[in-house]
């Protein structure tokens, strides 16, 4: 059972994942990386992480997809689809990317760790939420003052680039 | 079951790369990111599960929120090539190489 619904999101993602990177209209693009984005939220909930997928959900799904969405609603549709597909030396990309692919997958099958201990001690009080916050704001709380000072920085620097010159403002 | 998970984040992490490297359009590159991201994020959440240490799905936080402000810088500089330009092909963007 667990195998069979492994198989459906994992053959989800990876469509997915393909549709994203083939598909010529831009749109359409968007709509099979918000599926991928959905199958891998199964996947976590699976692997006992179900705060993480109501993660995935909200910010990349929602947030992430609906960001590019609208920009995407902003430009022109011509401008926007009728370019070429593919760069000129595509060949090469796919025999790299083929390769990367072939050298994690050794990696994949050579690597061994010891998995007795799979699925413990990630609940407290047979919540994942709560072992979550737990860890993050005992032994995380640097780095997540640093992630919020990051967002802050990605914010003006995104308003700082959109805004009009001031030499064409004149 | 370890490795068909290791399998499938690095097909996402190798279909995102080849994206980032064959497509013209700025979008779909940044689209194609947000996968190889995505990649490596299952790739911590399967490491944290099979460890047994919930500081894997931490980490995943962390990359999410460092994915939201790279598209979001990215998506602002789209936008302003394309009032510069008038075009999203990465082809047109080579002000630097004259």
């Amino acid at each position: 059972m667990t195998q069979i619904v492994f198989f459906i999101l994992s053959l989800g993602t990876i469509i997915g994942a393909l549709g994203t990177i083939l598909c010529k209209n831009a749109y359409y693009s968007a709509m099979w990386m918000i599926s991928t984005f959905v199958s891998m939220a199964g996947l976590f909930v699976m692997l006992n992480a179900p705060f993480v997928a109501m993660l995935q959900i909200i910010v990349y799904a929602g947030a992430i997809a609906i960001l590019i969405l609208f920009v995407m609603m902003l430009m022109d549709r011509r401008v926007l689809n009728n370019k070429e597909r593919f760069n000129p030396q595509y060949f090469w990309g796919i025999i790299l990317g083929v390769g990367l692919f072939s050298d994690l997958a050794v990696l994949a099958f050579k690597f061994r760790i010891n998995i007795t201990n799979a699925g413990k001690s990630l609940t407290l009080h047979g919540s994942n939420t709560k072992m979550v916050g737990d860890v993050l704001f005992k032994h995380y709380l640097f780095p997540f003052e640093i992630i919020a000072i990051i967002l802050l920085i990605a914010l003006i620097g995104a308003i700082v680039l959109t805004k009009k010159d001031e030499e064409e403002a004149r | 079951m370890l490795i068909e998970y290791m399998i499938v984040s690095a097909l996402l992490f190798a279909i995102g790369a080849t994206g980032a490297m064959i497509r013209r359009n700025f979008i779909v590159i940044l689209m194609s990111l947000e996968l190889m991201l995505n990649g490596a994020g299952m790739l911590l959440i399967t490491m944290s599960y099979y460890l047994g240490n919930v500081s894997g799905q931490i980490m995943f936080i962390f990359v999410a929120a460092v994915a939201a402000s790279e598209t979001a810088i990215g998506l602002a500089i789209v936008v302003m090539m394309y009032k510069r330009k008038g075009s999203i092909d990465i082809n047109d963007f080579s002000m630097l190489k004259k």
